[in-house]
């Protein structure tokens, strides 16, 4: 079987994929045509007799798990004729082995939610109704998605999946102690070298008020976005949004080593801290509010704050730092829904794609922003009256939407799609463990490209070509 | 008090303290003793200490550097409440009890049939059979581990009891342990018994299983013990929080996406507390049990 | 305490041809093997099959889904071979056992001979040092997951109190192994503890009084009848502490995820981590590591049958 993403031999240049994603939003059938998916028939709903039963999985749960399912309660009062069973499957990595299991023994989802990283591997999956064929069915309005957001689940002019919960990386600083150390604490520093000044003075080793000026986990995410927000590539060709697949991992490259080097010098010198992978003990740090500086997610915004309360420092909130100022910035990070199109019927299909719609309008994209701080994927719901209120509430959630409206959506800020990338992050981790420890940063990271290379080849060769 | 007395780090047995005689000691040796014991007493029990302070802790105290060990910021028992609203502990500590139930009732079941054919009915190959199923104490589930988990995925029944459970329905330990048990019965009284129209099955349950008591309950204890303790295959068949048990679920607290370790440390305490005031009020139960379980 | 029968220890012996001798064995009827059948059928289906799918899986390849695709003969064995990584995954696993197993068994030995006096109080410190054993994997893993935290675990904040310099406890690659063995050696002491106190409460009174007249007392006592007395015991900690912590997996998944740089990373997490973890599926290479755990174990146990049974001392 040939995979869809290689049947255009079209070779395109750099940023192609930028270019097709212009013509997408602007309702074209950005790539589209001549694909042998198509949409059901529109009135497959109103035709069929029965109640049609859409099984969707996903991954969220706690305050997240119960907004998405005041959603899927509205939309199912809403019709009549659908009823959307939303079943939480564990998390991202357990939702995609489930699936995997599930396609074994015939027994997919017709919706399900999977992580940014699983996106080449859904795509690969062959088990996945394309969005575009709906978007261009509908000529349905896509200029409500945020571009960046909607930029990440392009590949090869395609919009595979419907950007769900979205969030991206920011840096955290503690506005209290900077001000105790002298620094400015309503100007945040912005590139590697600003934030290993400020986490220098901060820290305790050099009788600064921080027991440490700067602490994150290490995760293989961030470099992702340090790699995105430098303007590399973070693997090739054209991090494999092109016609052509990713062939080879090319993390290794300036920036990246930059950035492990910045980080393990802090570490090394005392600056900073090396709470490890967990994210949670690097977020326990932080709250704590003996930590100056760190980098973390949108999604914990709200408990970073509730912490700063209870401890009684001020919470600030900056843009993810890169090696010098420019326009690029993060990639977003998240999940994304798929609708599952091998063996499930057209109305079932036709129902999640009313789902999809349904989630992503204004109105209840403010629910979920407001209900689960994950960023709206339309732009219209920052106007929401809802919305907005929220924000007035938590103002630092300005700075991460300033953030992401900021970059300038382009190859590199589309991320990586790879087959292996879950590998991949996994590898970069082990390579930054290493760095950290006193490893020279373009060594190690090119080991971990290296030591990736035949997984990778593995992977393309048993999707074949 | 003599200097040898108090060695307390070495913990080789051979060059350990003299100081273990079963009766009264001479007032030195017993101080020294209890320095010892302290010491000992600080370094096994600390975690113990912490997990529960520190599920009352704020996140201020317990991330305190230095070290904070007392909750200063105030006792925060609404970790309590809020472990119970983050994810279902209530329920997960009863499918920990429901798999725990089941694996025990069916070790024992499986076991005393196997034992007792084994000791008591005549079998060609005897030997034979009993090796095998003794050598299945050798194989470790981790090995078996990736067919298990393939085989209830293809037949659909990941996230369910019967996946948690049925594995372990069987297990050469319980087998042997009853074996040993069942052979300390003479033969004269199964032979009595059937002289005296008793059957197999009716002197397996009404004469044997009464009389073993005491090893059927150590079975029962260790199995249960294992079951509730399990770790790898429950995170791999469960999916959803309402079938995991409560081992998966207290690890789910740390990952959430907003971490709180004094959270994390009151689910664990929820957890614990079953267990450990049985270990306080039934020491003497579960070391029989154990020592019974373990070394027959 | 409890005094167990003294012929209960003798029953590690692996006797196979004794039952054979207590009962006659000339009409083996169908009606017999009925009773093996529930405890059959349970190995049937998820022992003796799995394992030889196992055997089969790891001579065969994996596509993306995880599915079987077409054999590849011994080219998942000639991986492990080769594979450095490999390489350092069993040496971790052989140090985690031996980080292990000797510290704990040392350690209980100690204690329970200290909490063998009597001495006012000694239930109290009886029931503290058993304490560990109330706790599973999970729950002790996850308490000294905050209690390692470099930035601000209370360890390294009472290394602070004395002007000690943190210790990357979990972060540090030299370190890692030893806390998550340090994490299991306090899961396993309460254990441990328990079988040992029964064995010194089953050891009759009149063989210590007859030994004192002798003259034998303080650790000559120890040594020359106590430790005897328990070998039966030690060496039944010692199989079973071994093959306990060759299966170790949870500490590991919840401290570390076999990290930093692999430092952690044993078989058993291995075999997770190819076929489970990070959205792998390789179902093949897995099966090939398990595999090779299923030898490990097995020649173990074989090798300490062989090997510590002479040094036991049965009554």
């Amino acid at each position: 079987m040939t995979p869809r993403g290689q049947r255009r031999i079209t070779a395109r240049a750099v940023g192609g994929a930028v270019v097709a994603l212009g013509l997408l939003l602007s309702g074209c059938s950005g790539g589209g045509g001549g694909d042998d998916t198509k949409a059901p028939d529109k009135d497959v709903i109103a035709k069929s007799d029965a109640v049609v039963n859409v099984d969707f999985w996903h991954s969220m749960d706690g305050t997240n798990g119960e907004t998405l399912n005041k959603l899927v309660d509205d939309f199912n009062s809403k019709n009549d004729k659908i009823v959307i069973k939303p079943v939480f499957q564990g998390n991202y990595d357990d939702a995609i082995t489930k699936y995997k299991a599930a396609v074994q023994s015939n027994s997919t989802p017709s919706m399900v939610q999977i992580y940014d990283i699983g996106s080449q591997f859904m795509i690969d999956s062959k088990t996945v109704a394309p969005i575009q064929a709906f978007i261009d069915r509908d000529e349905f309005d896509v200029s409500d998605i945020q571009p960046n957001i909607a930029g990440y689940y392009v590949v090869n002019d395609k919009m595979w999946s419907m950007p769900f919960n979205t969030s991206m990386p920011v840096l955290y600083y503690n506005k209290t102690l900077f001000e105790k150390a002298g620094l400015d604490p309503e100007t945040p520093p912005l590139t590697l070298k600003d934030v290993g000044a400020a986490a220098e003075k901060l820290s305790k080793k050099n009788g600064g008020p921080a027991e440490f000026g700067f602490n994150a986990a290490i995760y293989g995410w961030f470099v992702e976005q340090e790699i995105a927000s430098n303007g590399d590539l973070y693997c090739s060709p054209d991090n494999g949004r092109g016609a052509d697949r990713a062939t080879e991992f090319t993390f290794d490259n300036e920036g990246a080593v930059e950035f492990a080097s910045w980080w393990a010098d802090m570490v090394k010198s005392g600056v900073a801290g090396n709470t490890g992978r967990d994210t949670g003990d690097a977020q326990s740090a932080f709250k704590s509010g003996t930590i100056g500086i760190s980098l973390e997610s949108t999604g914990a915004l709200g408990g970073m704050q509730a912490a700063a309360e209870s401890q009684g420092f001020e919470l600030g909130v900056g843009y993810f730092p890169r090696v010098e100022e420019n326009d690029f910035g993060p990639i977003i990070g998240g999940a994304s829904l798929y609708i599952t199109g091998e063996g499930h019927t057209d109305a079932e299909q036709e129902a999640a794609w009313q789902f999809i719609q349904f989630v992503a309008e204004p109105a209840n994209q403010a629910i979920w922003h407001t209900g689960t701080g994950y960023f709206p994927i339309s732009k219209a719901a920052l106007e929401d009256p809802v919305d907005v209120k929220w924000r007035e509430e938590f103002p630092q959630f300005d700075v991460a939407i300033q953030q992401l409206e900021d970059t300038k959506l382009s190859t590199p800020t589309q991320g990586c799609a790879a087959g292996v990338m879950p590998q991949a992050r996994q590898a970069v981790e082990g390579a930054l463990e290493a760095i950290v420890q006193g490893g020279d940063a373009q060594t190690e990271l090119t080991k971990a490209a290296e030591g990736l290379q035949m997984q990778l080849d593995d992977y393309n060769d048993s999707v074949g070509s | 008090m003599s200097s040898a007395v108090n060695a307390p780090g070495k913990a080789l047995p051979s060059t350990s303290t003299p100081t273990k005689r079963p009766r009264p000691k001479p007032t030195g040796s017993r101080i020294a003793s209890y320095l010892v014991l302290l010491f000992f007493l600080v370094l096994i029990g600390f975690p113990v200490y912490f997990g529960f302070v520190g599920s009352v802790m704020g996140p201020g105290d317990i991330n305190a550097y230095p070290a904070s060990l007392w909750p200063l910021d105030g006792f925060k028992w609404q970790n309590y409440t809020d472990a119970l609203n983050t994810i279902p502990l209530i329920r997960q500590w009863g499918n920990s009890v429901t798999m725990s139930l089941i694996i025990t009732v069916g070790q024992v079941f499986t076991s005393m049939l196997a034992a007792f054919a084994l000791v008591f009915l005549p079998m060609k190959w005897r030997t034979f059979w009993f090796a095998l199923l003794l050598a299945t104490m050798m194989v470790p589930v981790e090995a078996i581990i990736i067919p298990n988990y393939l085989f209830m995925s293809d037949f659909g029944l990941i996230n369910s009891m019967p996946a948690l459970t049925l594995p372990f329905l069987a297990h050469g330990f319980g087998i042997f342990l009853l074996r040993q048990a069942f052979m300390s019965f003479p033969r004269e009284l199964y032979e009595a018994a059937r002289i005296d129209g008793c059957s197999n099955f009716g002197f397996l349950t009404r004469i044997l299983l009464p009389l073993s008591r005491p090893t059927l309950a150590a079975l029962g204890i260790w199995t249960f013990l294992m079951a509730w303790n399990m770790y790898f295959w429950p995170l791999l068949v469960t999916q959803t929080p309402q079938m995991q048990t409560i081992q998966i679920g207290i690890t789910q607290l740390q990952s959430a996406d907003n971490f709180n370790a004094g959270l994390v440390m009151a689910g664990t305490v929820l957890a614990i507390v079953p267990t450990l005031l049985l270990l306080i009020f039934g020491q003497r139960f579960i070391v029989r049990g154990l020592t019974g379980g373990s070394l027959k | 305490m409890t005094v167990s029968s003294p012929e209960s220890t003798r029953s590690d012996s692996l006797d196979l041809t004794e039952p054979a001798q207590r009962a006659p064995s000339k009409r083996g009827t169908i009606s017999s093997w009925l009773y093996l059948v529930p405890a059959l059928v349970v190995f049937a289906v998820f022992m003796f099959y799995p394992l030889g799918r196992s055997f089969v899986l790891s001579f065969q390849g994996n596509d993306i889904m995880g599915r079987p695709a077409g054999f590849v003969g011994v080219s998942h064995y000639a991986r492990l071979i080769q594979d450095p990584s490999f390489h350092r995954v069993l040496w971790n696993t052989f140090a985690f056992v031996l980080l292990t197993v000797i510290p704990v068994v040392a350690l209980s030995l100690f204690l329970s001979l200290l909490l063998h006096q009597r001495l006012r109080g000694i239930q109290f410190f009886r029931t503290a040092f058993a304490s560990p054993f109330a706790f599973s994997v999970a729950t002790a893993s996850v308490i000294f997951a905050v209690m390692f935290n470099q930035a601000t675990g209370v360890l390294n904040g009472i290394l602070g109190v004395f002007g000690i310099d943190r210790v990357g406890w979990l972060t540090d690659p030299s370190v890692a192994l030893i806390s998550i063995a340090l994490t299991t050696v306090w899961m396993q002491i309460g254990y441990n503890l328990l079988v040992l106190s029964s064995g010194l409460g089953s050891v009759p009174d009149d063989l210590i009084e007859a030994a004192r007249l002798d003259g034998a007392g303080g650790w000559r006592l120890q040594r020359n009848i106590l430790i005897p007395l328990l070998t039966p015991q030690l060496f039944f900690l010692i199989v079973t502490g071994t093959i306990h912590s060759l299966q170790s997996f949870g500490q590991i998944h919840i401290l570390t995820r076999g990290g930093p740089q692999n430092s952690t990373t044993t078989l058993v997490y291995s075999i997770y981590e190819q076929a489970f973890a990070y959205s792998n599926s390789n179902f093949g290479y897995a099966s090939a590591q398990a595999v090779v755990l299923l030898f490990v174990v097995i020649l173990i146990t074989l090798a300490q049958f062989g090997v510590l049974e002479r040094k036991v001392f049965y009554r």
